[in-house]
């Protein structure tokens, strides 16, 4: 028996979420405790130096009571609300009870490309929505601030 | 090391996209060999309680590693994460010789899995930093791999937390990866 809808987004948990320095593996920011709280717009500062890494990945953690069967999650780099970059990735199963991680890892832009800290600050959005076929079972939204 | 190393070195493939799956018992070091590849820190990693991925993507190409948890309650969804495996990494933790026919009969079953017929397979044989740990001709006797004839396979000793052995089975990996297609 499929779970039900609302059990599922019920029984689902964004735990933290975190950036790093693809070259180090070093954690450039992770997430308070309060990454959970959902429809709130979530703040990082990230160290302005980030902007120099030449692959930076993103690092999610999520448990859930309930199994899904096709699990999948969209991920979009929005400034300004115009998409940069996205992601589509599909987990398809999802083991009932479990905690799970998923990151990803992307090579920067030539640093001609690349816009300066100032005109990225606090316009730039990590947009992250969880489906399970296609209901969506969460959304979370982090603001970036270079510091 | 890095994934985008990695990346580059599985690029020779034509596929524009690559699945390594991770399984072996609980404890055996999987989750430390993902960090380790991922030149990450391996001071607080806690038994996986389902799973972990990374992705990297590198001009069109991309690379998805699967590290599935190895509890007894979590194996029995192993079969799941099948599909489209280019290779199996199968970790040994090489000092835990009680659980060896334990681990033995595991990878048994993956190799009578439909969905991983003649998937090549690399069998880490970590934690050799450890006094007792076995030699891996040993565990690949115990494993009974000599017999096993329908796809690549390699037994690599290793230790993730010393880092030794982990290159050259990711050459083995690459190479027959690449001869694979």
């Amino acid at each position: 028996m499929p779970s039900k809808p609302e059990d599922i987004m019920k029984g689902f948990k964004l735990n933290w979420m975190n950036l790093r320095d693809a070259d180090s593996g070093k954690v450039l920011w992770q997430s308070s405790d309060d990454l959970s709280i959902p429809e709130k717009e979530h703040e990082a500062r990230v160290p302005k130096k980030v902007l120099k890494c030449r692959a930076v990945s993103r690092e999610i953690n999520f448990s859930s009571k309930e199994p899904m069967d096709k699990f999948r999650l969209e991920q979009r780099v929005l400034f300004k609300g115009k998409c940069l970059e996205e992601w589509y990735f599909d987990f398809g199963f999802v083991i009932p009870g479990s905690t799970n991680t998923w990151q990803s890892l992307i090579e920067a832009a030539p640093e001609s490309q690349m816009m300066p800290a100032n005109v990225l600050n606090g316009n730039v959005v990590i947009e992250t929505r969880f489906y399970d076929e296609d209901m969506c079972v969460s959304v979370s939204k982090v603001r970036i601030f270079y510091v | 090391m890095g994934l985008l190393s990695l990346l580059r070195k599985l690029r020779s493939n034509p596929d524009l996209e690559l699945r390594i799956l991770l399984l072996g018992l609980d404890n055996a070091g999987k989750t430390t060999l993902l960090k380790v590849l991922a030149s990450e820190d391996i001071t607080h990693i806690t038994p996986t309680q389902g799973f972990n991925i990374k992705s990297v993507q590198s001009k069109g190409f991309k690379l998805n590693v699967w590290d599935i948890g190895g509890q007894r309650r979590i194996r029995p969804y192993w079969k799941n994460y099948f599909e489209n495996t280019d290779i199996l990494i199968y970790v040994i933790d090489s000092a835990d010789r009680k659980r060896f026919e334990e681990t033995g009969e595991e990878l048994t079953e993956l190799f009578d899995e439909e969905k991983l017929a003649g998937v090549p397979v690399l069998v880490f044989a970590n934690k050799q930093d450890l006094m007792n740990a076995a030699q891996w001709s040993e565990i690949a006797d115990g494993l009974n791999l000599n017999s096993v004839r329908d796809r690549a396979w390699q037994v690599q000793p290793c230790s993730a937390i010393t880092g030794e052995g982990v290159k050259e089975g990711i050459e083995w990996m690459t190479q027959a990866c690449n001869k694979k297609k």
